[in-house]
């Protein structure tokens, strides 16, 4: 509970220190992790001096590895190394038939409606992969820090949806990681560039990654970083031009084994291999050596054009429909910036070049921008920064809808609306003496169910009986600034009130999460317990400072004598339990006491928004504040 | 007295006169200014009832700035203003004229692939349109300035058609688009 922090400098009874946060890149390919420090921001390295984590988990017969360990088993063990597990995020067991073609992963028959990979150590799924990648990133930090952090904030394609958000918050839960924001990737890259170069104006991003591709148009103005509109394909990357490679190399060779998963993998490695040479050069040698065949050619520069073609044209397309739901010409762009490694094969360049009409801006490194961005926010977010003037104002990239009757999709929420947002839509029943409904969330832009994403069904049970027609019930739509969606529906004349989560369809249920993090915790049950503990004392600490110089501050002004006295009273209490071990008892009070100063906060609020909004005369504040020591 | 920005409307909230005739420039500065007070970013840290004010504010803020830049909208709000329930989607013109215009116009759109140079069509038809909005949004905003409230309502629902008609061929246009490219 901070309060609002509005203390002037030199006046704050908090000293002022450094909270450690991090910001991460869950990339498909790579991964990384960076963190302010000193107040110049870094990505982190592990012992051996690499930045870059490749996101490749390997179940081994004892143990799990992450990142160059996981790689070198890709093609010896593909089975059990699992490689682009982002682009399974929030799938549901039919949509991954295409990413079985790319990866070779086999996946067991499962309950749950998320897929869940085959491997020797059990059945796993993408958000627990991603978890594993995510513990390694967290250790990283931690030894470098040199102490835990607070926080971190979490990178997403722009493009990703309401289930492809919610897994990847899934699998922070499950590394034991507080996320502060998810923050879209374009936005992140926005602000290390606008930051490093001090520009202003209209840019547009244009982020290619491995698995995953965004475009975003943004508004840089004075420290606010204002998303204007995005668009993308959260599966379209380098991971499918590897893949065309390999097609053609099939095609050429005529190798008949292509089938077997580590010949897959090894067609996909030479793939890219030979897609990074050929920025350099104008023709590579590829050479294929299976058990059965093997196959010596040659791969250049117009070829791969051919072959790559028609997947830019596809980021193309929805730059121009990012272009015009920003209603923004090309001539307005000031900067086209290039992020992701995929930005880095020539073809991509030349292309974006000409379709944006200007020379891209490739000098910033692809690969850190992300997570550099996103440290940046995490400095600011966990209180690093109070004076720091900067804002990212983000949108929601496809629209939210429910179904109506005919299998159509009635639009509550459109595409790039700024978030948060909120939407209510009235429904009546078409039955008499109807005492239920049903509705089933979608997203996506088109018209029909079926060309949607389901998101969730819930049913809103239990109110009176009435004529057809005559009950109201209002369903709300809470976009929160993740880019998640909350759902709420009411029958406005009985009062009857349902609330869910919107997380269903495609994503793991409460229930799993919390045996997924039982298993993992198992062993480490008392470190958990002490550290909650600590959690818990910190945060006691944090509400007191935060009321004692809120109290300092306009107390008085704000709160009558009685008030004042009751907030008094809650609040020693929470002195008096935050030392004992009893975490509950601490949480409780922690709660007694937000919920004492409930109005306080609300009062605060609404004067600090007044004095702020009133434009900042120093005349005007003495004279009230004048008046107001005459009164008392 | 206090700014409450959950109480306050559209037009209080962006020290706007209430009036059909808005200064973008003002909607924009201002909801920066009230941005940069209200977003969740500003509360990471806080409780978790200032986190939920601060996500209804920032919603009612967005929803606001929506409604301002949009000509439909905030015709439709003007009206509400008024103490008159405007429901769009139950409202529809009886101008015989007007939808014959409406139905040929769609008829033109449907059939817009056989035409020799597509693009150039659906761009004399934007134009058009937009053309046509702003008269209509002039028409309103004098009706609405003389109490015509009638005629107000029914020069809403005409600029729903066109606002319909215009997505429609922005979606046309994007098609095409990329089917060339």
């Amino acid at each position: 509970m901070a309060l609002i922090q509005i203390a002037e400098p030199g006046e704050s009874t908090t000293a002022h220190q450094h909270r450690l946060a991090v910001g991460i890149d869950l990339g498909t390919t790579n991964s990384l992790v960076a963190s302010v420090r000193s107040g110049e921001v870094s990505t982190l390295p592990d012992s051996d001096g690499n930045h870059l984590l490749p996101s490749i988990v390997h179940y081994a017969e004892t143990d799990v590895h992450v990142g160059l360990s996981a790689q070198q088993y890709s093609v010896s063990d593909p089975l059990n190394t699992i490689i682009s597990v982002k682009r399974l995020m929030g799938h549901g067991v039919e949509d991954v038939s295409i990413e079985d073609a790319h990866y070779s992963y086999v996946f067991a028959e499962s309950e749950s409606s998320v897929p869940k990979i085959k491997t020797r150590s059990g059945d796993v799924s993408a958000v627990q992969v991603s978890a594993e990648i995510l513990k390694t990133l967290k250790k990283r930090a931690i030894e470098t820090l040199g102490d835990e952090f607070e926080g971190a904030v979490i990178t997403v394609p722009a493009y990703f949806d309401d289930a492809q958000r919610q897994a990847t918050k899934d699998a922070a839960k499950l590394a034991n990681i507080k996320v502060l924001r998810l923050l879209n990737e374009p936005t992140a890259a926005a602000v290390a560039y606008g930051l490093d170069t001090g520009n202003e104006g209209i840019i547009a991003v244009y982020d290619l990654g491995g698995g995953t591709f965004d475009i975003s148009i943004l508004r840089l103005n004075k420290g606010i970083f204002e998303v204007l509109a995005t668009g993308g394909n959260s599966s379209l990357g380098g991971d499918d031009f590897d893949y065309e490679i390999s097609q053609w190399i099939i095609a050429q060779s005529g190798i008949t084994n292509a089938d077997e998963p580590a010949v897959k993998r090894l067609l996909m490695q030479q793939a890219r291999i030979a897609k990074e040479s050929l920025a350099e050069k104008n023709s590579v040698e590829i050479s294929i050596n299976t058990d059965a065949d093997s196959w010596l050619g040659t791969l250049d520069r117009e070829q791969l054009t051919e072959l790559l073609t028609p997947l830019v044209k596809k980021t193309l397309m929805s730059c121009r429909r990012a272009l015009r739901d920003a209603e923004v010409e090309n001539e307005s762009i000031n900067e086209v910036v290039m992020v992701g490694g995929s930005t880095r094969t020539l073809i991509v360049r030349e292309m974006v070049a000409e379709f944006f009409e200007c020379q891209p801006l490739t000098s910033i490194n692809p690969d850190t921008v992300v997570a550099t961005g996103a440290a940046l926010q995490a400095d600011v977010l966990v209180g690093n920064k109070p004076d720091d003037e900067m804002l990212l104002l983000d949108v929601i990239p496809l629209s939210l809808g429910i179904e109506t009757m005919g299998g159509l999709v009635e639009k509550v929420i459109h595409r790039n609306t700024a978030i948060p947002v909120a939407k209510a839509q009235d429904f009546t029943t078409y039955k008499d003496g109807q005492t239920a409904m049903a509705v089933h969330v979608l997203q996506g832009d088109r018209e029909l169910v079926t060309d949607c994403r389901s998101l969730a069904r819930f049913e809103l049970r239990g109110f009176p009986p009435q004529v057809a027609g005559a009950a109201r019930i209002r369903v709300t739509f809470q976009v929160d600034a993740d880019g998640l969606l909350i759902v709420s529906a009411r029958e406005e004349n009985s009062g009857v009130e349902a609330s869910v989560d919107v997380k269903p369809s495609y994503g793991l249920s409460d229930n799993e999460i919390e045996n997924m993090l039982r298993d993992s915790m198992e062993h480490a049950e008392d470190d958990m317990h002490a550290r909650s503990l600590r959690e818990q004392q910190v945060e006691a600490d944090r509400v007191l400072e935060a009321l004692d110089s809120a109290l300092a501050t306009d107390g008085e002004q704000l709160l009558s004598q009685q008030e004042l006295d009751q907030i008094k009273t809650v609040q020693q209490v929470l002195v008096d339990v935050k030392n004992d071990a009893d975490i509950a008892k601490i949480e409780q009070s922690i709660k007694q006491l937000e919920k004492a100063c409930e109005d306080y906060v609300a009062r605060r609020m609404n004067s600090n928004i007044k004095s702020a909004m009133q434009g900042h005369l120093i005349e005007e504040y003495s004279s009230d504040a004048m008046s107001k020591e005459e009164e008392s | 007295m206090s700014k409450d920005i959950l109480n306050s409307n559209f037009f209080e909230l962006f020290e706007l006169p209430v009036s059909y005739a808005v200064d973008l420039d003002q909607v924009r500065q201002q909801y920066m200014e009230l941005q940069k007070q209200v977003h969740p970013d500003k509360f990471a840290n806080a409780s978790d009832q200032e986190k939920r004010l601060s996500m209804q504010q920032t919603s009612w803020v967005n929803e606001a700035q929506t409604t301002l830049k949009s000509p439909v909208l905030r015709a439709t709000y003007l009206l509400k203003l008024k103490g008159i329930d405007f429901n769009l989607e139950n409202e529809t013109t009886m101008d015989a004229a007007f939808l014959m215009q409406q139905l040929e116009m769609r008829e033109r759109l449907e059939n817009i692939k056989q035409e020799s140079d597509p693009l150039a069509v659906l761009d004399v038809m934007a134009k058009e349109i937009k053309i046509s909005t702003k008269e209509m949004m002039e028409s309103f905003s004098a009706c609405y300035e003389s109490d015509q409230i009638d005629d107000a309502r029914e020069l809403i629902r005409k600029l729903q058609f066109m606002q319909k008609a215009s997505n429609e061929i922005n979606a046309l246009t994007a098609d095409i688009e990329d089917e060339l490219l």
